[in-house]
């Protein structure tokens, strides 16, 4: 050890420590203190603004739409019915939107001359018309034609018009597939059909995954829209608890509560997908 | 055009075959089995008509809710575009209570349905704010002044100005929740030196945002913008749930009024359709001539 | 942060309100019910703010788009009886009540039905209009019912949503199903589809709907049933716009005025060249 000085020991004064007021601000549990703080405060003044406008809050009430227990035993309340006919909704549409969804997908990609244009037609209409006037003429148009009730009027609304989000997720998911996997398939001889089936398709799933599951939460959210043809879902369940009692804010609040359950439960389910299927770049 | 025949595969005949048996049904069911009177002949007349009364030409109910659709469109986006940036920038923030303040507001906004998050907006604070601030006073005053012609350019009937308002409040603030995501997308994609860079000049983040980073963020992130426009004037349809006087409530006005049901339906979707397609056109052309130029 | 301004200077001004008033304290209490009354505020305005919900006849667009109507005469008489000019507001019968009781208008005159149920959260000024409700039936799958037979769990009822002719229903066959929709329009319809059984609706729309589609809709009752009036509806605590839109009605009754024109709408069809059919 030669008695130079080491040239890579630190030189001159180290770094002053940053304040003591600044370390505790900085702190990770004084910022969750402070956020849960404003939560609370604008909770606070929200409740007693609606007091002071004269708004009567009657939480007491809302338990017995969750369920009652009453002498026949324990009973569902509505707002549960409400949620169930929701998801029947929602996964029946979702399951009519992912076979529209490829249906138009491929023939997008067929490269045929009517087949595209037609696929490129129907994307195109459906995608630039709100989703409540859609189910307007669903309901009140194609409803008397083909003679649906409202529920099925509902389930096509709703699917009709997430196939066409789904079908861009396909096309994203199927032309992700590289390259020389197709040539590879066309090189043994295979037909374009059995390419797709055997050798593309699953391939592209990997890529499809993750916004598919973002889909199902965007379906439960569109759900919501049929209230305004009286179909049985949770939030025409509120509407209709609303109109008969006034309670608006408070059954307001507790459906946003319940949808926010159901997506951050789903939520958790993608996240937990998308780790499974995450692509390694 | 013979050659192009040529190329039809057998496919092609089938879908076309799907697409006129459709469409045929359709027509042989309301002409035959509805027995439903069409009236094309009135639906002019609601968008245009020569008033009875004031010997003028005027727009009518349906030109009416176009106009207040547009309307409320333009300036709800530019309401949105200043609440977005300030989430977005919130978002990235380094201090982590005000990430988690906007990370709760976009989750709010992200994972409850529009039909839902519009109505809880409507009643709880749109209507706050307009008795807090005045406004109703104020634009009746507007309304009773002779000068109203500029005004009313802009914001149709003034004495609807309120209703007009907390249409555009409560869209903006829904999808300032969206245009929050696709800036915070642009902000976190612009490359770390350039905030090195800044920094080592000796800006502070406030001068880094402002000079270096949101410039280029904007930049970028203009096409998903443009199409949150577009996704915009398709959510406005919703706010006629709370009453604002804009095509869709107009139309249940209009069908209520005259049972018009298929043309009065037939007509609002051409026009949306028209209005959203004619702007995707628009944009895609756009940003062609962008790219070329770069 | 212009919120924080905007919240700073309404705390401020409530403060000097607050302090103002103090002399206020001194004032009688008659006075100072008198002062917080709608009518004031109309008064000051300068203009009355009616909330109504589209329904034929009571209110309308015509061809050229502007509001026609029962309620639009009422109104826009009340309006130059009291001096000052009207607004009417469209709003969805849904949310109309909701709406009066957070301040967007100052009265509802939109053909409402006095009932116990909304009296809990609203007054209602005396009736200035009885229309009774029927039956209207699709023929075909209601022939030969008698009334009784309406009430079994098979038959489906229409109705609007937060409208009496719903609670009615409900009343008079428990064991239908009932099914609510935004609009009356919307329920006519199911009717006529073949989707409900029948709806409930007041005079005239059954009457005209069965007119307008003689193969598939009928009145199959003559009854009227729930005649029990229509009034104005206002916020609760203001017993000075009660008596001033009572002693209206009870003037305008008695002159004649409001019979002629609910004839006018209700029984006559000079109107309906005006509205597109």
């Amino acid at each position: 050890m030669s008695a130079a000085t080491d040239i890579y020991a630190p030189k001159g004064k180290p770094l002053p420590k940053p304040a003591r007021v600044s370390q505790v601000i900085d702190s990770v549990t004084f910022s969750v203190a402070l956020y849960a703080g404003i939560i609370g405060v604008i909770i606070y003044v929200s409740y007693t603004g609606a007091q002071a406008m004269g708004y009567n809050w009657q939480w007491y009430r809302i338990p017995q739409y969750f369920y009652t227990v009453t002498d026949d035993g324990f009973q569902w309340g509505e707002i549960v019915y409400g949620l169930l006919k929701t998801i029947q909704l929602s996964a029946t549409a979702f399951a009519l939107a992912t076979v529209l969804g490829l249906i138009v997908a491929l023939m997008r990609l067929s490269g045929l001359l009517i087949v595209g244009a037609v696929s490129v037609g129907f994307l195109e209409l459906i995608r630039n018309i709100p989703l409540l006037v859609l189910l307007y003429l669903f309901y009140y148009v194609l409803g008397p034609v083909f003679g649906f009730d409202r529920y099925t009027a509902s389930v096509l609304c709703l699917g009709v018009f997430h196939s066409v989000l789904i079908s861009e997720i396909f096309r994203a998911g199927i032309e992700a597939v590289a390259k020389g996997q197709w040539e590879a398939a066309t090189s043994i001889g295979m037909t374009k059909g059995q390419a797709y089936r055997y050798i593309i398709l699953p391939q592209s799933i990997r890529f499809m995954l993750p916004p598919m599951t973002g889909e199902v939460v965007h379906m439960v959210k569109s759900s919501a829209i049929v209230s305004v043809i009286a179909v049985a879902e949770l939030t025409t369940i509120g509407r209709n608890i609303i109109s008969d009692t006034y309670m608006s804010f408070e059954i307001w609040f507790t459906i946003a509560a319940v949808y926010m359950v159901v997506t951050l439960i789903l939520s958790v389910g993608v996240s937990m997908v998308e780790k499974r299927y995450a692509v390694s770049q | 055009m013979l050659d192009k025949l040529k190329k039809l595969h057998w496919l092609d005949y089938l879908v076309l075959a799907v697409v006129v048996g459709f469409f045929g049904y359709i027509w042989w069911q309301i002409e035959g089995v509805l027995n439903y009177n069409w009236r094309w002949g009135q639906i002019p007349n609601y968008i245009v008509r020569y008033h009875t009364g004031r010997e003028e030409w005027f727009a009518n109910l349906l030109l009416q809710g176009l106009v207040a659709t547009i309307r409320i469109s333009i300036y709800a986006s530019i309401l949105a575009v200043i609440l977005g940036t300030i989430l977005g920038i919130a978002r990235c923030s380094a201090n982590l209570t005000i990430r988690m303040l906007a990370r709760t507001y976009l989750e709010f906004l992200r994972n409850i349905p529009p039909v839902v998050v519009i109505f809880i907006f409507f009643f709880f604070l749109s209507q706050q704010l307009i008795n807090a601030l005045n406004i109703e006073s104020w634009a009746r005053t507007i309304a009773r002044s002779d000068d109203k012609a500029v005004w009313e350019f802009f914001f149709g009937d003034m004495r609807r100005f309120p209703s007009l308002i907390s249409g555009v409040i409560v869209l903006a603030l829904f999808e300032s929740a969206f245009v929050g995501e696709i800036v915070r997308a642009g902000i976190q994609s612009v490359d770390k030196g350039q905030r090195e860079g800044a920094r080592s000049i000796g800006m502070n983040r406030f001068q880094e945002m402002r000079y270096i980073v949101l410039p280029q963020a904007i930049k970028r992130v203009l096409p998903p913008l443009a199409n949150q426009f577009i996704t915009l004037i398709k959510d406005s349809a919703i706010i006629s749930l709370i009453s604002v006087q804009e095509l869709t409530f107009k139309t249940v006005e209009l069908v209520a009024s005259t049972r018009l049901l298929f043309e009065a339906w037939i007509t609002t979707a051409a026009f949306y359709f028209v209005l959203c397609f004619g702007l995707s056109m628009l944009f895609r052309r756009l940003e062609n001539r962008g790219q070329r130029r770069r | 942060m212009k919120i924080t301004r905007r919240f700073l200077g309404a705390a401020m001004a409530a403060a000097i309100g607050a302090s103002a008033s103090m002399p206020a304290f001194a004032q009688s209490a008659t006075q100072g019910l008198s002062s917080e009354s709608v009518i004031e505020a109309i008064k000051e305005r300068g203009a009355l703010k009616i909330g109504l919900s589209l329904f034929k006849p009571w209110s309308m667009r015509d061809l050229n788009g502007d509001l026609i109507g029962f309620e639009l005469d009422v109104g826009r008489q009340l309006a130059e009886d009291m001096g000052v000019e009207v607004e009417f507001i469209p709003t969805s019968w849904d949310g109309i009540i909701p709406a009066l009781v957070a301040g967007n208008f100052d009265v509802i005159i939109s053909g409402m039905t006095v009932t116990p149920q909304r009296n809990l959260t609203v007054n209602f000024s005396m009736p200035y209009a009885y229309s009774g409700m029927t039956i209207l039936a699709n023929t075909a799958m209601t022939e030969g019912f008698a009334l009784e037979d309406y009430n079994s769990e098979e038959i489906t009822f229409a109705a609007r949503r937060g409208a009496t002719p719903a609670t009615v229903i409900a009343e008079m066959f428990p064991k239908a199903t009932l099914l609510l929709f935004d609009e009356d329009g919307a329920a006519t319809q199911e009717v006529l589809n073949g989707n409900a059984h029948a709806t409930m609706a007041s005079e005239p729309g059954p009457s005209d709907d069965a007119r307008d589609n003689p193969e598939t809709l009928s009145v199959p009752f003559n009854q009227a049933y729930q005649a029990g009036g229509e009034g104005f509806a206002m916020r609760k605590g203001d017993p000075d716009a009660l008596a001033f839109f009572n002693s209206w009605i009870t003037w305008r009754t008695n002159t004649g005025w409001l019979k002629e024109r609910h004839d006018y709408w209700f029984r006559g069809d000079e109107w309906k060249a005006e509205v597109a059919q």
